[in-house]
């Protein structure tokens, strides 16, 4: 009724012009390159880890754009972690995780895979400080731009996206926690696997790091597991469902996170059924409603907003809100099938 | 509590309403307006994006006259003392017409003491601003707006300081918000004065929040001019909320919210509407041709109702009450009902021959009252712990009403409308 009443408006032109001030001061908060931290030997594009920088692997990862992701951490000379059974560890000052992104050959059309963008996030006395590096079209180094950036990426039988590098800001949209900047992924649960990368003497993660000392526990410490979201044999649809949501959502989606206003928690500790978004209204979800009622309706995932904005790329409605541009088209499945056998 | 029988009578309301459609469709085309400024856009996207993030406590930044246009949002984080000024309102103007990342178009969080004055911000595909976490933030003179034929399309907030404490927004005009145009939500220690709000689905809203004073602003042509609501399930709860020395008229703009939303049963002609929420009083304010109703004191219940009926229409998700009765449950402070609301000394302009037909109160209203309906309406719903053991009504929670010439009625949709009460003595508290 609002269209046939009146035409609509031309938007109004748009002229750019040049950035007013291309020169960004990085405010000397890390290393200009890369290259310049040490964290690997030989050619850097290899990420061959150095000395005191150790790979690490997720159960259940974020979604980012179909990327792949190396991790690493970076310890200093003789200190340790502190384990902690539910929550991100306890690092020691100067620590730095380091997560590569990656596309390979066979994700790129007509293009060699390479490494996209470099995330440090490094331990300062109290905080931590999140830093975006860019790798140039060489690939012989990566640049700090707190700005973050645009890359053109075509993925197979994927509609071309502009991948976006977080700017510094953004950084913390999602690493935060009782407004603070923390790290996510690095917790008992997440990583309590074996690393795919090891082959032959691959042994658990948490284990190896035990015994190279860098890891304060006992042998005898049981550890809890995250089910990996898309392996069966890990966990039950609901423990991979609740897996998928933690990781994707629940960094802003808990009482401690970002968006502790929408009273939605996707802890997967989380056990009100309202809190988890069942029956549960939106509070402030404007056009991301699309249109639904409720977070989640059991047995209804086509009416269940939750669904509907992780079906989404229109950035007013797609959650999460930053870090994607493409759908994810096994997680929308995943949590479908979730939905379907909820009572 | 009568949950079960409120619904029934709903029913009624809303089945009838289907039989006023025709009524609805004669009003024919809404004359939508549009909001078309002239601009001329520039980039300044990385300089301003690192100023901010590298902020030092204590600065100032100034922005200079011109339209600057963004592709994502602009993030202040952890700052203390900041001033963020412009050149005045539509001098300097942070546009993000061409937003691809994050829905916000300036985001502030985690903060103490943060200025904006003296800017225009306008089309973020989200909210225009918002403000979590933080202590002390102040509006004045800014200007928040979505360009072009007002539209569902528009972003939800224009103003949106949400779990904050002393908060301040005045002298800012603000229009085009597709939920509400000013929004504080779960704060404390709330000024909002001396705003234009206009051509939004809400023009003011508090929502959760406490300690709040709403004074001196204008809102008209909204959807609804003021609202005052509590919902449950969220990090607090509101009360003590004055609203006082506002004009508020005209307020009969189509709703255009996204269905799904809280605002979306907000009826079109609303003037000042009070939801489930405790210790408000309105005095004082100029209240004139907000054709469907002046004041209404409603329950959680009721409004949610409506905007189930609205939004889930085939879908079945199992019967009102027992949503109604699944989320009391999981919400056990949460009180569903106005009570200890205090109307009074307001003025009102003559009561227009025909009640705003867009909505199923216009339409009840016709209904039941004909061309002589009420300007204030409570729906009458009242738990059992609001009665004394006697059965009357605890004075604590009663809704009072002092005003001259007005006419006042007791829904009772719980029943029905069978206790449907005209200017009722109860409302008088000055005995």
């Amino acid at each position: 009724m609002v269209n046939a009443c009146k035409p609509k408006n031309e938007a109004s032109n748009i002229v750019f012009e040049e950035e007013i001030l291309k020169k960004v001061d990085n405010g000397h908060l890390g290393h200009k390159n890369l290259s310049d931290y040490g964290f690997f030997t030989g050619f850097l594009v290899d990420l061959v880890p150095a000395q005191n920088v150790h790979p690490y692997e997720l159960n259940t990862p974020l979604f980012s754009d179909y990327a792949q992701k190396k991790r690493f951490i970076y310890l200093p000379e003789s200190s340790f972690i502190e384990y902690h059974p539910t929550e991100v560890f306890d690092f020691p000052v100067g620590t730095v995780l380091i997560k590569n992104f990656y596309y390979d050959d066979v994700q790129l059309i007509n293009q060699k895979g390479r490494i996209i963008e470099t995330r440090l996030l490094i331990k300062k006395a109290s905080e931590w400080l999140a830093l975006p590096y860019i790798w140039n079209n060489e690939q012989t180094d990566a640049i700090l731009e707190i700005t973050g950036g645009v890359q053109e990426i075509s993925l197979l039988d994927k509609k071309p996206i502009h991948y976006q590098i977080p700017n510094m800001g953004q950084c913390k949209g999602c690493h935060q926690r009782s407004g603070t900047l923390q790290p996510i992924g690095p917790t008992a649960r997440q990583l309590n696997r074996n690393n795919l990368n090891d082959g032959e003497d691959s042994i658990n993660q948490l284990r190896r790091l035990s015994r190279l000392g860098l890891l304060n526990i006992s042998e005898k410490e049981v550890f809890p597991k995250l089910s990996v979201w898309n392996d069966p044999k890990t966990g039950s649809l609901d423990e991979r469902a609740r897996a998928y949501l933690e990781m994707n959502c629940a960094h802003c989606h808990r009482k401690e996170g970002p968006a502790k206003n929408s009273g939605l928690y996707l802890m997967s500790s989380s056990n009100s059924r309202h809190a988890l978004g069942i029956m549960k209204a939106p509070v402030a979800a404007g056009s991301g409603s699309g249109q639904l009622a409720y977070d989640i309706i059991p047995g209804q995932p086509e009416a269940s907003i939750l669904l509907y904005r992780m079906n989404s790329t229109e950035p007013a409605v797609m959650m999460p809100e930053l870090g994607r541009k493409m759908i994810h088209k096994e997680g929308i499945a995943l949590i479908r099938s979730w939905i379907t056998s909820l009572e | 509590m009568k949950v079960q029988k409120q619904f029934n009578n709903l029913d009624v309301v809303i089945k009838y309403g289907f039989l006023m459609v025709i009524m609805g469709t004669l009003l024919g085309c809404e004359n939508i307006p549009s909001h078309d400024p002239y601009r001329n856009y520039k980039s300044i996207e990385k300089a301003l994006l690192s100023k901010l993030m590298l902020a030092k406590d204590s600065t100032v930044i100034q922005l200079e006259k011109g339209h600057f246009i963004f592709k994502s949002s602009l993030i202040l984080d952890n700052k203390k003392n900041i001033t963020l000024r412009g050149r005045g309102m539509d001098k300097t103007v942070l546009s993000f017409k061409i937003q691809e990342n994050g829905a916000e178009g300036l985001k502030i969080t985690n903060s103490e003491n943060i200025i904006l004055e003296d800017f225009t911000i306008e089309d973020a595909v989200g909210d225009n601003i918002k403000v979590t976490d933080t202590k002390g933030i102040t509006f004045r003179r800014i200007k928040s707006a979505w360009t072009g034929e007002i539209s569902k399309k528009n972003g939800a907030y224009a103003l949106y300081p949400v779990i904050c404490e002393n908060v301040l927004i005045e002298a800012c005009e603000v229009l085009g918000a597709s939920d509400a145009g000013i929004y504080v939500g779960q704060s404390k220690n709330v000024i909002i004065r001396n705003n234009k709000v206009y051509w939004n689905v809400a023009g003011i809203e508090s929502e959760n929040s406490e300690n709040v004073s709403i004074y001196n602003n204008q809102a008209y042509n909204n959807t609804g001019g003021i609202l005052v609501f509590d919902l449950p399930g969220l990090t607090r709860y509101g009360r003590k909320i004055k609203v006082y020395d506002n004009e508020v008229y005209d307020n009969n703009f189509f709703n255009f919210a996204p269905p799904g939303n809280i605002v979306g049963a907000v009826p079109s002609g609303t003037g000042i509407m009070v939801l489930a929420t405790r210790e408000v009083e309105i005095t004082n304010n100029k209240l004139e041709n907000n054709k469907t109703i002046e004041v209404a004191a409603v329950s959680y219940a009721l409004i949610d109702a409506m905007n189930d009926q609205k939004s889930q229409e085939n879908r079945n998700p199992g019967s009102s009450t027992q949503i109604f009765e699944e989320r009391a449950k999981m919400d056990l402070e949460y009180d569903p009902y106005p009570g200890a609301i205090y109307i009074h000394d307001n003025t009102y302009g003559e009561v227009s021959w025909l009640p705003n037909l867009s909505n199923d109160f216009g339409k009840l209203f016709l209904w039941k009252f004909g061309f002589d309906r009420p300007q204030i309406i409570w729906d009458g719903m009242v738990p059992e712990n609001y009665l004394l053991s006697n059965g009357t009504l605890n004075p604590d929670y009663k809704i009072c009403i002092q005003e001259v010439g007005v006419k006042t009625a007791i829904l009772d949709v719980a029943n029905d409308f069978e206790g449907l009460v005209i200017d009722p003595a109860s409302f008088n508290c000055e005995t």
